[in-house]
This record gives C-alpha cells, sequence and structure tokens, in this order.
C-alpha cells in the first residue's frame, strides 16, 4: 500500500537521522564543555577543587555553579585556575573573574590560546520558540573526575515536571548532565543548564538501620535544569569587580511568605505576599519608611505571583531587588494592617560582605579575626552604633586562642582589659603580642550570643 | 561499729519511703499522664518527706509514697525549688491515722562537718529496686555542678555545691538521703554522672534544711537577682593587678538586669557587696557569693565596690525578684497547641526585645496549629491582630475559638523573623 510506505519511509528516516547525527552533535557541543581546577587557600589547609563548566562567548569566559566556593572565601584565596578541554590533560591558564549575585554564577576566562577552541553555548540557541514542554526527551553532558582526564560521557531523559522556582525549571526524570553543564534537545538545540540536583527519599536497610529515611543528593549528576529561556539572557552577567560589585541592597533580613490561607484571610485574591521584618537600621528600607510586619504585595506594579512551594516568592522577591542597581528606585506596594501604601525605595548599595573584610591571621595565637561588618551588627543584635570589635573568622584546632575556648564568629570587644576601636587597632595589638616572645599570656573579652566571657589566653 | 548494728541507722531506714509519681507533661502539643519512681526521707512528725525537685514537681497529679512497713499512702507537693533540686511533699495524716498506719522520721547530720573520706551511705529506690543501701565514701565536700537546663529545661546548681560520693547512685535514688554510720541525714542523693564509675552527687543537709523549712512555709524560695555572670579569677589575679582571694570578676552583665543600669561592664571585679569583702577565685566559691545576692530581699539597695583597670568604683544597684527561664505553660487542646510565658530570664538568653509573646513548645500533628505550619520555638507575639502579652490573653482568644471555630490569623517570630499562619477549624 502506498499510503502506509511513505509513513514507514517517513519513520526510517526520522530514526536514521536521530541514530546518525547524535554523536556528531555531542562531538560538536563538547566544545562548550570545559573542566575547571582551582585551589582554595585556607590559614593552614589547600582545598584542590574541579568543577564542570559552559562557555558564554568568544573571549573564553566560562560560568561554574554558585556552590563550587563557599561564600565567605575571599577572591584572593582563590588561585591556580586551570581550563581542560573534556577529556584532555593539557592545562590551559585562567582568571577568575568573580560572582554575580542574582545568578550565584562564578565566572572564569581562559587565557587566549584557547579560546579559538571554545564555542558560546548560545551558538547552540535553537531559533524555534516552542520552548521545552512536560514529556520531552532532553540529553547532555558529564564529565569524569581529574584522573581520567575529565573524559565526557552522555546521559538522556525525559522532563518529568516544569515549575517555576521562581525561574522556569524542568526536572527530569534521571539524571541528564553534570551540574553547571548544557543540556540539549535531540536535534542539538541548546535547552538549558543543570543546576545543583535536588535532595531524593530513600530508605536505608542495613544490619543498623531498619528502614531509616534518608535523604540523597547526587554530587556529579543532576536532574534539574534551568531551560534555556531563563538562562540564555543571564549569561551576559560577567562581574564588573571581581567583588562582583556594584550590588543592589535593600536592608530586610526577614522575609516569609503569605501562604494560601493567611492570603484568604486578608482577602488577597490569586496572588502572594511578602511579610517583613528584621529591617537593618540605617537600610535603604528603614530610610524609606519600611515597618516590620509590612506585606509587600507588588514590586513596580507587578503583583508578586503564587508559587509553589510558597517559600519561592521569598527568592522571587530577593531576585527583584538584586538584578536591579544600586541608585535605582523600586516601588513597593505593602499592606500595613488594613491599609495599603505605596513605598520607593532607593536601593544602596550591599554593605561589605565577610568575603571582602580586611582579615588577617595570627599564626602564633592560632586565630584569623576580620572586621567588623554591619552584618554582624544584625547577627549579634546589637545596637547600629555598636561597632567596635572584631569577629573572629578562624581558629587554628588546638591552638592557644582555641584552647581558651574562643570560638568562629565570637565578638571581640577587649584585648587586654582595653575595648578595641576597631580592626587595625585591634590588629596592631594582636601583631605586637605576636612579637613579644616574652608573652605568657593575653586576656579577651569576646562575646557570643549576648553574653560575654573573659577569656585568659596562654601563650608557651 | 557496722552501720547495720546502729539504732540510728534502724530508725533512717523506718523514715526512707518510695515516692511514685504520676503526672501530667506537655507533649506534642498535648498533655499525657507519664509515671516516675523516685525516693525521700520523712523529716517530721507531721509527715513531711523531703525529695529531689525532678521527682516531685508542680506537674505531678497524683503522688503515693510507699513507707517502710510496705504500705502505701498518698501525699501532696507542699514546695517545689529546681535551683537546689528540692521538694517537699506530705503525707495524707488523715489516711494514716484511719488506717494506723506508723512512721518515724530521720534526723539530720551536720554536711558542714563531714571531711572527705568518710563513710556514707545512700538509701533509695533504685530502678524501682525498694529500699536498697550501698554504700561508699564522700568524695569531695563541695563541688560545684550547675545546669541551665538540668531540671525539665529549670536551672539547677547555681546557689549550691554539692556533695560528691561513690557510693552507688543510680536513677530511682533521686530524693533519697546520704547518711552517715548513725543514721543521720547529711545529704539528700539527686544525680549521678550515666556512664560514669560512682560519680554520684547530694544536696548538703545544710542546704535542704534551710530550703525545706521555706518551702513548707511558704511553698517557694523567692531570691534576688542583680544580673551578674560571674567568671573565675584564678590565675587572673596578675592580670587584674590583684591580691590573691579577693574579688570575683564578671564576665557578663545580663542586659537590661538591675547591675548593667548600675553600669557595671564586663571585665570589672567586685570587691565588695555592701560592705562585705568577695573571693570568687575558684569554681566552687562562685555558688556561696551567688547565694549571698540571692539571699538579699528583693527590692532591697545592694553597694557594690568595684574595681575597673586601675580605678575604683562603688555602685548601687537594686536587687529583681528572680526568674527561672521557664515560664508557666498552658495546652490548647482543640489547637493542638501547648504553650509557655516567655519569662525574662527566657527573653534575655535569645536577645529578644521584650518578654512579651508566648513561646510555643509543642504542637500535635494534624492539628489547626501543626497545619498552619506554627513549630515549636516560635514565639506567639499577635492573635487576630491584637498583642499577646500573657498566657491568660492567649487563652481568651482560644476560648472565642473554642466557642465559635473560625479561621484566626496568627503573628509569630523565629529569630525575631515575623510570619503569619491561619489556625483553622
Amino acid at each position: 500500500m502506498k499510503f502506509s510506505r511513505i509513513i514507514l519511509i517517513g519513520v526510517a528516516l526520522l530514526i536514521s537521522s536521530r541514530a546518525a547525527d547524535l554523536p556528531a552533535l555531542i562531538q560538536e557541543r563538547l566544545a562548550s564543555v570545559v573542566a575547571v581546577e582551582f585551589v582554595i587557600q585556607t590559614e593552614v589547609e589547600r582545598h584542590p577543587v574541579t568543577a564542570a563548566g559552559t562557555v558564554i562567548d568568544d573571549q573564553g569566559t566560562i560560568i561554574l555553579p554558585g556552590s563550587v566556593i563557599p561564600p565567605t572565601i575571599a577572591p584572593g584565596q582563590l588561585s591556580g585556575f586551570k581550563v581542560y578541554h573534556p577529556g584532555s590533560s593539557e592545562e590551559h591558564e585562567a582568571a577568575y573573574l568573580g560572582q554575580d549575585a542574582l545568578t550565584g554564577w562564578h565566572f572564569v576566562r581562559a587565557e587566549e590560546r584557547m579560546r579559538k577552541e571554545l564555542v558560546p553555548i548560545a551558538k547552540f540557541a535553537g531559533t524555534g520558540t516552542a520552548g521545552t514542554r512536560m514529556g520531552d526527551e532532553l540529553w547532555g553532558i558529564g564529565l569524569r573526575g581529574k584522573q581520567e582526564d575529565f573524559v565526557p560521557y552522555v546521559l538522556s531523559s525525559r522532563v518529568a515536571m516544569i515549575a517555576r522556582f521562581p525561574n522556569e525549571t524542568a526536572v527530569l526524570a534521571q539524571d541528564v548532565a553534570g551540574p553547571g553543564l548544557p543540556v540539549f534537545t535531540p536535534a542539538g538545540q541548546f535547552a538549558g543548564l543543570a543546576l545543583n540536583s535536588f535532595g531524593q527519599n530513600f530508605l536505608l536497610f542495613s544490619q543498623n538501620h531498619n528502614g531509616t529515611p534518608i535523604l540523597l543528593v547526587n554530587a556529579e549528576e543532576s536532574s534539574v535544569v534551568l531551560l534555556a529561556a531563563e538562562a540564555l539572557p543571564q549569561l551576559g552577567r560577567i562581574p564588573q569587580a571581581v567583588t562582583g560589585r556594584p550590588m543592589a541592597w535593600i536592608g530586610v533580613y526577614g522575609l516569609q511568605p503569605v501562604d494560601p490561607e493567611v492570603a484568604k484571610l486578608l482577602k488577597l485574591e490569586k496572588q502572594s505576599g511578602v511579610v517583613i521584618s528584621d529591617i537593618m537600621a540605617g537600610s535603604p528600607a528603614a530610610q524609606a519608611g519600611l515597618q516590620d510586619r509590612d506585606i509587600v504585595l507588588a514590586i513596580d506594579g507587578q503583583p508578586l505571583p503564587r508559587f509553589k512551594p510558597d517559600q519561592v516568592v521569598v527568592t522571587y522577591a530577593g531576585q527583584e531587588i538584586v538584578r536591579r542597581h544600586p541608585g535605582d528606585v523600586i516601588a513597593l506596594s505593602v499592606l500595613r494592617g488594613t491599609e495599603r501604601h505605596e513605598i520607593k525605595v532607593t536601593l544602596g548599595d550591599e554593605p561589605k560582605m565577610i568575603r571582602e573584610a580586611s582579615r588577617r591571621y595570627f599564626e602564633k595565637l592560632g586565630l584569623t579575626v576580620r572586621e567588623f561588618l554591619k552584618y554582624d551588627g544584625l547577627m549579634n543584635r546589637s545596637s547600629p552604633e555598636d561597632t567596635g570589635g572584631v569577629v573572629v573568622h578562624f581558629l587554628k584546632p588546638n591552638s592557644p586562642a582555641a584552647s581558651a575556648g574562643l570560638q568562629p564568629n565570637d565578638w571581640l570587644r577587649e584585648i587586654d582589659g582595653v575595648p578595641v576601636k576597631d580592626y587595625a587597632e585591634a590588629v596592631e595589638k594582636l601583631a605586637a603580642i605576636e612579637a613579644d616572645a616574652a608573652r605568657r599570656e593575653f586576656v579577651l573579652l569576646a562575646s557570643r550570643n549576648g553574653e560575654t566571657q573573659v577569656l585568659r589566653i596562654k601563650l608557651n | 561499729m557496722y552501720a547495720a548494728t546502729s539504732r540510728g541507722f534502724n530508725r533512717l531506714l523506718d523514715a526512707v519511703v518510695r515516692i511514685d509519681v504520676r503526672e501530667t507533661t506537655i507533649e506534642d502539643g498535648a498533655q499525657r499522664f507519664t509515671g516516675g519512681i523516685g525516693s525521700g526521707v520523712i523529716i517530721s512528725a507531721d509527715g513531711l518527706i523531703l525529695t529531689n525537685a525532678h521527682v516531685a514537681s508542680p506537674l505531678a497529679v497524683e503522688i503515693s509514697v510507699t513507707l517502710a512497713s510496705l504500705e502505701r499512702v498518698n501525699a501532696k507537693l507542699i514546695g517545689w525549688d529546681h535551683w537546689t533540686d528540692l521538694a517537699v511533699i506530705q503525707v495524707d495524716l488523715g489516711d494514716l491515722r484511719r488506717r494506723k498506719l506508723k512512721f518515724t522520721y530521720a534526723e539530720f547530720g551536720d554536711s558542714n562537718a563531714l571531711t572527705p573520706g568518710e563513710t556514707v551511705y545512700a538509701v533509695g529506690t533504685p530502678y524501682g529496686l525498694t529500699r536498697t543501701v550501698t554504700r561508699g565514701i564522700i568524695s569531695n565536700n563541695n563541688r560545684p555542678f550547675e545546669d541551665p537546663r538540668g531540671i525539665r529545661g529549670y536551672e539547677v546548681g547555681m546557689f549550691n555545691n554539692w556533695l560528691q560520693t561513690d557510693a552507688a547512685i543510680n536513677p530511682g535514688n533521686s530524693g533519697g538521703p546520704l547518711v552517715t554510720e548513725d543514721g543521720r541525714v547529711v545529704g539528700i542523693n539527686s544525680r549521678a554522672y550515666i556512664g560514669a564509675d560512682n560519680l554520684g552527687f547530694a544536696i548538703p543537709s545544710a542546704i535542704a534544711q534551710r530550703v525545706s523549712q521555706i518551702l513548707v512555709k511558704k511553698g517557694s524560695v523567692t531570691r534576688s537577682y542583680l544580673g551578674i555572670v560571674p567568671g573565675v579569677l584564678q590565675d587572673l589575679e596578675r592580670f587584674y593587678s590583684l591580691a590573691s582571694n579577693t574579688g570575683m570578676l564578671v564576665n557578663s552583665v545580663d542586659p537590661g538586669s538591675p547591675v548593667a543600669r548600675a553600669g557595671l561592664r564586663p571585665g570589672d571585679i567586685v570587691l565588695t557587696l555592701n560592705g562585705q569583702k568577695i573571693d570568687g577565685r575558684f569554681p566552687e566559691q562562685l555558688p556561696p557569693i551567688q547565694n549571698l545576692i540571692a539571699d538579699l530581699p528583693v527590692g532591697s539597695a545592694v553597694k557594690l565596690g568595684v574595681k575597673r583597670g586601675s580605678q575604683s568604683l562603688e555602685l548601687s544597684a537594686v536587687t529583681e525578684k528572680l526568674e527561672s527561664r521557664v515560664g508557666e505553660e498552658m495546652v490548647l487542646e482543640k489547637w493542638g497547641l501547648s504553650v509557655r510565658r516567655v519569662s525574662r530570664a527566657f527573653a534575655r538568653e535569645n536577645q529578644l526585645t521584650d518578654d512579651s509573646g508566648v513561646l510555643v513548645i509543642g504542637v500535635q500533628g494534624g492539628y489547626p496549629a501543626a497545619l498552619s505550619g506554627i513549630a515549636v520555638g516560635d514565639i506567639i507575639s499577635k492573635v487576630a491582630g491584637e498583642p499577646i502579652g500573657t498566657l491568660a490573653h492567649l487563652q481568651e482568644h482560644y476560648q472565642s475559638y473554642v466557642d465559635k471555630p473560625a479561621p484566626v490569623l496568627v503573628e509569630a517570630q523565629r529569630n525575631r523573623r515575623i510570619a503569619l499562619y491561619v489556625f483553622k477549624p
């Protein structure tokens, strides 16, 4: 029959085109994938880190997932950036460019001679507008470890669901790529970037466990994909400075979602809100007159959408701040009691972060102190005028400082019975103590959770 | 002489009782009944029994005492003091008379005269084994041992030192007497290190006698509070240029407390209290100093002689009534919620702005509170838009919910961060 033969030929063509093309598609797209290696230097240790990255432009710029570098690590502690092609042991030098506040991505730039071999991921972006849908088949790339020369491998799975967290995200039935690596359609179009995988609940049965619930997270592969429509517009967010600045700041630290039951009782139809509290004194929010208990209903006229789970709206509100710039004016519609208010907030620049704070390690004493930040004032529930002292950033195990009972994040108020004015003064005093070979002891006044303690630190 | 042959010791044995307590505890937002076994010693002809605060507490709904004759009688709580882990109960004398039951009472010895190495006996009900006698020695007669949450979350041990003994003390010995060979009570056995070998602790009889007298009269001990958290001066005398055996180090000053208002600062050295010299060099010297302060009348003016660097200061403060970190508790069954008043001490400990609000200590799965998402540790600050200052206030809202169930808006704070919940029928 003529009719059925046409169909058969059609199917056969489709199958053969996929089967024939996929290896070639993979080979071509490996040029957008790299392995990145670097070292995090702490006071007493060097931690080697390897991560997978995706190429975003023809300048050799690579993005890495935010989680590869802990947030308190200063850029100065990062060194030895190397980039590798998948399956190659050849090292290429690279430089660290900083972290973007909105996406959390770290940006790294590979050396000149490598750039021509790298292809920006946007080159594989499709022209179609259909987007990824539930049930679509996707494939992606994973990389093995350094011992195996970061050899690439392929994973594929089907889109199980699409949700907004608050960015449009696909969750696949199985792991589809290494975190930070791209995912493609069967035709080879860029479909999205794999994020860190979600935890999965399992029950553990063994000699000692009779069905103990455990949460497992696959650190090497992920089934969660940030869709291309969300990822592509953000690829250009290369930090202007290694600190990630400028960063918009509002100064509200307590953000809690309004759940549907509360929304119903407050007669908020089909929308969500965020209850705000813990407003930093002197912050843009405080200056604009925002108050504890205000419920933010809309940002610049856009009502806060309802997300599932409720907590996602908090991330949404946070993103709405950091996607703007210091100096921008943002209009918040808030519910205060039963009245609605329109409050305009001029966003400020994020106060100094822990990773930017001046710090110094005193090896003989066994501690690193860093300057006291606005954020420390918030954590310590201290008054805004109370800014003296320094914060314990690191303690060397079994050192004099650690043995005396100090703990990380203790707030040092006095050294040898004299109040510490600022970081410079603390460093000067501690340096003098460290340099004095005849010193047998010194005394600190440390504050922890609002309670102080006089600590005698014995030197030997 | 063996203790067993002493008349005093035999009399003591007749005065030791087993105590079975049935009590209501608040768990997962509902009131539940639990039971426990402890020991006690009869100390008077009118049937007063000394035991531990962690054996017989105000949560007890039924206290039953087994006398040496193995007869059981009911008893009621007379007084309770978690700070020293002491409680006084009294047997039902009417019942005793009706049933013609007899008992003897024990005599106290002088705990201040004890010396390390002296033989002592512990008598009690370890693991329910009624009338068990164990023997040991006084291992230390002046051991500091404080625990800010030792007795069901209540503070213990700030105002007294303890007798340490190697006489075997196990769960159930609690509240039983520690006695000398002639059967005189020198301590009330209270606690032991679990898993350690024979490290037991007893409240010295000198303290037990004093506290029990107050408990019999008033039901509780009123103490004064200044807000000083003392530290040990040991090895710091040179740093503070002090003659040895002088002064008490101020480790911390509770925010908003009488001494904070008086201007006392951490790192200050208190040399005198109302003119009396103070010596806080070693840890065991601190509870007696704390007790000196606690014994002052509430609301009395105190003069502190203070050394700050090379300066000498005189500060005056007015004492407040000492409060526990644990406030009164209440169960709201229809909500599946148990709550506790936020005490000043709890507010300070958690750096809350004030002591208003009510702390969630239990939520029962499937009930309105749990379904709303509120959790243990949250502090309820408003209900239906009105501030909640006290338990009674919350109770009113609960009652109107019970009378006419309708969704109610609840505001709670966690780490000072405010969130909203709805309790709905």
